[in-house]
């Protein structure tokens, strides 16, 4: 499970669109919750919530695209999600 | 040994093309373009005109700006990602067009949209070295030629226009207005080389370097390379006012490339920096690649003539990924 920071974000970025959560392994992106540039806000968020930078390599659309594989990142950079 | 940057012009083609006559072909709505880039219009060559055309004329424009005449250039450095030939270069041909230059070293750079920066680092050090007193640095860009006009491209062909910019590089400042060349920050991370590109012609396309006809329109991962474009610029900005003994807050004008006005929004934010203090032409001739922050500078003069002492920083980040920032001072 997500921290709440992280869902609240991704709850408002839904309400503000007028669209529904998507489940666990729906993409963000084609569901409408994050964009291009919410994506930057996002990471930002994410590696200030975790006190992390998520290296370059890492950083690309795809380690966020649904938030299933948002846990898995965290999980493999050793946080309990 | 320090260099200035002691004029600058810049040359667009006269037709505009707007969103309005855009969107149609891309099979979109002009304000999903406007929406979505900040860009309302961009230029567009003739049929006949090419990258160095434009780029000529941007340095005649530059030299009448200047107290030297192209008899006095010494060396010539050009950056574009839409030349007139594969091979030779852009650079010869302006050479050749440019009456009045002697047979000086020309060079071309291909670090896409922070060519800009390769060449004043590069000036830079051919100054220091005595090589050269004046050099004259140039973008061009004729890419509307090399776009798709597909609604499949249209997220990367609404972006993109056309223009040319030119600087002359001394190794005096010639006027108040002249700005010294402070530092130059660049770096590349070549893992991200096949984010932004065009494949062909390249040997590494297969048997044939044009085997494969959609490769020779521009691919862009448009969500990586703005997750990089921002995290990159805004470290190149913290490092080289760090290295100078600088604060944001010090900075009197920001000139970025001129990407994707989302784009600029969003690195103001991430610097915390007033929207003022950032240049933005973008809503007029969208981004021209190369040439983009020489067009920029060129039409920042007004703004900075009226600032004494203005401490000016360049960033620019492009295919490669390649980025980095300079940091002016104008005055001696």
């Amino acid at each position: 499970m997500l921290p709440n920071k992280i869902l609240t974000y991704l709850n408002q970025a839904a309400k503000e669109a007028r669209i529904e959560m998507p489940n666990q392994n729906s993409s963000l992106f084609e569901a409408g919750i994050l964009d291009s540039f919410s994506l930057v806000e996002f990471v930002t968020l994410l590696e200030n919530e975790f006190g992390i930078r998520v290296s370059d390599a890492e950083l690309r659309p795809e380690t966020f695209e649904t938030m299933a594989k948002i846990e898995d990142y965290l999980s493999t950079a050793g946080f309990a999600v | 040994m320090s260099c200035y940057l002691t004029a600058s012009a810049a040359f667009l083609p006269e037709r505009i093309v707007t969103n309005a006559e855009l969107a149609p072909m891309l099979g979109v709505a002009p304000e999903w373009i406007e929406m979505n880039s900040g860009i309302q219009e961009r230029r567009w060559v003739a049929p006949h005109q090419s990258a160095s055309d434009l780029a000529t004329e941007a340095v005649r424009n530059s030299l009448q700006n200047s107290e030297i005449n192209a008899g006095e250039i010494d060396y010539l450095i050009g950056g574009t990602l839409s030349p007139d030939f594969q091979i030779p270069g852009i650079t010869p041909l302006v050479q050749r067009k440019l009456i009045g230059c002697r047979m000086i070293p020309t060079l071309d750079i291909r670090a896409g949209c922070a060519s800009i920066l390769y060449s004043l680092q590069l000036a830079q050090g051919l100054i220091a070295a005595k090589a050269a007193k004046n050099i004259c640095c140039f973008g061009a860009e004729a890419q509307s030629k090399g776009l798709d006009l597909n609604p499949r491209s249209a997220e990367i062909s609404m972006l993109f226009g056309d223009g040319a910019g030119a600087m002359m590089v001394s190794d005096q400042p010639c006027d108040e207005m002249s700005l010294r060349l402070d530092d130059v920050l660049i770096e590349t991370d070549g893992n991200f080389a096949e984010d932004l590109c065009l494949r062909a012609p390249g040997t590494a396309n297969g048997a044939r370097w044009l085997d494969c006809e959609s490769q020779i329109f521009p691919q862009m991962n448009g969500r990586t390379v703005i997750l990089h474009a921002v995290r990159k610029l805004t470290e190149a900005a913290q490092l080289i006012l760090e290295r100078n003994g600088l604060s944001l807050e010090e900075l009197d004008l920001i000139i970025p490339h001129q990407a994707n006005l989302n784009l600029l929004r969003t690195l103001g934010k991430k610097l915390a920096v007033d929207e003022s203090k950032v240049f933005s032409n973008v809503d007029r001739y969208g981004n021209t690649s190369g040439a983009s922050v020489f067009i920029a500078f060129s039409e920042a003069q007004e703004q900075i003539k009226l600032i004494p002492k203005a401490k000016i920083l360049i960033l620019a980040f492009g295919a490669g990924f390649t980025w980095g920032a300079a940091l002016l001072t104008k005055g001696t």
